[in-house]
């Protein structure tokens, strides 16, 4: 956005054909007004202020209350406990949702059927109505045992003591996300060009190779942003386990307005720590996406630490002045194979 | 067949795609360090038969020998055994294949892919995998482009990266399949002299392509083909200057 310079009559609307172009180059430009768009803006930062203000000063909205809880310790607690179950359900969701996409893929029908069904069954089954049958597993099975299938049991574990709780809602959570994730990683899998995978078995390659290093970090750029729309959704999806009365985050801020009456702060309390855990995700995936975006473009756009450090080293105003009086734009040298161009690819 | 040992033997190949046979049973040999062209029109077969001999596409019926080697079978006794996915994974690592497309891996480097498959397919320790890519980046004319990656690149000199990724298995045979016809004109030039380089040095290659000068000039044989069939083969000479076949007569007044 650049303020606007000094005005200058522009040239006649109907200027003769064998007008001067010389004359008409050292004319300086107007930029176009875009009154709209300021009346358009002035509305939305004025409506903003108001909510703002609205915030701050309607004691609706107990900010004391907020405040004694935001970093209360049992709040803290029922956080990590959120950061826990949605870091395991993605890490186990994700590890066998690679594995159905891969089997889904293959060349053996069985492997294809087993995959397919798990998908079909786990995307129907509600995963709050899952989550209570994982809670009531015990209900079912009062023992698991490990051995020969349909021969001797070499070792038998009592239910309850196994899947408690937590492992029952990781475990739900994961079995879920599996579903939704073996699906985006296939999609990530069949967008990749097939010459890629038959270049790579011209190369001899093996199988898992082909796929480890060729075929999946191409996928990953399909893969990511779904990925980390998947994510995010199991980060504020935890707060369904609330059904199994686990102490996540939401469940926590229930239990204490459920005793002081305090709702609304609480439930900012809530919001706040989902809001600032989803910017860290999304921070992390912008960067992950940007390390898988390598060779996708000629010209790769610098990260935002390296844009921010050039900006400040070289702020606009500088660049304005600079402009002034300079060569138009354009005229730099730009020769295929310079150096720099070079480094522009490299890593 | 007289001379030198053939390198690369095709016999009696078949290959339907749904029904339709796109290869009617295919004869060809190819001495070790000799150089054949293939000609023909479009869908005759060419790609398929370059793919067949190693085994990108497994033949319906027929054999393919390369160095030696069966290409996807095994004897035991008196039965002939289909190899597994992996064993023929290991046969191909010894035939180099350049793609009419390139299909270079866009997310590594040019060095990363010529050094891709030493490591991955023959478990060369990555220093020395690298440093002989970079040797060979070098041989083709890339030595300062070691680390643009494939989109940064123009046509020719990708072409120029696939053709080094081939060679760094140190193939017995190269097999290209229309290497030059995805690029522009003026940049044809540039990897003609490498293969033409390459065939000079005796490595034995079959080579698809439509540049009929450089077919004359790097070809110890022709071979044309038409609909799934080897019509007429020869030296350049003999087969370009008096075709026998009406097909090929026909064929070479059209892309005169
Ligand atoms: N995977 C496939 N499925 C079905 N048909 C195929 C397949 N691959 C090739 N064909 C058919 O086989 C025939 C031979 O194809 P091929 O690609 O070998 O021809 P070509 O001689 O290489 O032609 P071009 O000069 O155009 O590359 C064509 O009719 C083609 O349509
Ligand atoms: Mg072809």
């Amino acid at each position: 956005m650049s303020s606007a310079p000094p005005a200058a009559p522009l040239p006649a609307q109907h200027a003769p054909l064998n007008d001067d172009f010389a004359e008409l180059a050292t004319l300086p430009v107007v930029p176009a007004r875009h009154y709209g768009r300021w009346l358009a803006g002035a509305l939305v930062v004025v409506l903003t202020a108001q909510f703002l203000h609205g915030l701050a000063t309607n004691p609706g909205w107990d900010w004391p209350t907020f405040f004694d809880y935001l970093l209360a310790e049992s709040v803290l607690k029922a956080v990590w406990l959120t950061i826990q179950l949605t870091f395991y359900g993605t890490a186990l969701g994700f590890t066998l949702g690679v594995l159905l996409a891969v089997m889904r893929l293959s060349r053996s029908p069985v492997l294809r059927a087993v995959a397919w069904t798990y998908v079909w069954a786990f995307r129907s089954i509600p995963l709050i109505v899952q989550l209570l049958f994982w809670f009531n597993l015990a209900y079912l099975y009062r023992e698991l045992g490990l051995g020969i299938p349909f021969g001797p049991v070499f070792w038998t574990f009592e239910t309850m003591h196994l899947v408690g709780p937590l492992a029952a809602a990781v475990i739900g959570l994961a079995l879920h996300q599996a579903a939704y994730a073996a699906e985006i990683v296939r999609g990530g899998i069949i967008a990749v060009d097939s010459g890629q995978r038959e270049a790579a078995a011209a190369l001899g390659l093996p199988k898992a190779r082909q796929l480890r290093r060729i075929v999946l970090p191409q996928a990953m750029r399909g893969i990511l942003p779904n990925a980390a729309n998947e994510i995010i959704s199991l980060f504020k999806g935890t707060s369904i386990v609330s059904v199994m009365a686990l102490g996540e985050l939401f469940y926590q801020v229930q239990v204490i307005y459920g005793r002081n009456g305090r709702v609304v702060p609480l439930l900012m309390v809530a919001t706040v720590w989902y809001i600032v855990l989803t910017t860290v995700l999304t921070v992390v995936q912008h960067a992950v996406e940007r390390r898988f975006a390598r060779g996708a473009e000629r010209e790769p756009t610098p990260g935002p630490f390296r844009r921010a450090r050039e900006a400040l080293q070289r702020p606009p105003w500088a660049a304005r002045l600079a402009r002034r009086g300079q060569a138009p734009p354009g005229a730099a040298p730009e020769a295929p194979g310079t150096p720099e161009a070079r480094a522009g690819g490299a890593r | 067949m007289s001379g030198p040992a053939p390198m690369v033997e095709v016999r009696g190949v078949r290959k339907s795609f749904g029904g339709v046979e796109v290869l009617h049973g295919i004869d060809l040999t190819v001495a070790a360090g000799e150089v054949t062209v293939i000609l023909g029109p479009s869908g005759s077969g060419k790609s398929t038969l370059l793919r067949a001999i190693n085994h990108l596409e497994r033949p319906d019926a027929g054999l393919v020998r390369v160095d030696g080697a069966l290409m996807g079978l095994r004897r035991v006794g008196g039965r002939l055994h289909e190899l597994r996915e992996r064993a023929v994974l290991r046969q191909r690592a010894r035939i180099g294949f350049v793609f009419q497309n390139f299909h270079l891996f866009p997310h590594l480097t040019a060095l990363e892919n010529v050094a891709e498959a030493p490591v991955g397919a023959l478990r060369r320790p990555r220093a020395r995998a690298r440093r002989e890519a970079a040797a060979l980046l070098d041989r083709v004319g890339l030595g300062d482009r070691l680390d643009a990656y494939p989109r940064q690149l123009s046509g020719g000199q990708q072409q120029r990266v696939a053709i080094a990724r081939a060679l760094a298995l140190s193939p017995r045979v190269l097999l290209f399949d229309e290497p030059t016809s995805a690029l522009d004109p003026e940049l044809v030039g540039e990897v003609l002299t490498v293969i033409r380089d390459l065939a000079r040095g005796g490595t034995t290659m079959l080579v698809v392509t439509h540049e009929m000068g450089f077919a004359r000039e790097i070809a110890d044989t022709v071979v044309f083909m038409d609909q799934g069939r080897i019509v007429e083969q020869g030296p350049p000479d003999a087969v370009l200057d008096r075709p026998r076949h009406p097909r090929t007569r026909a064929f070479l007044a059209q892309v005169r």
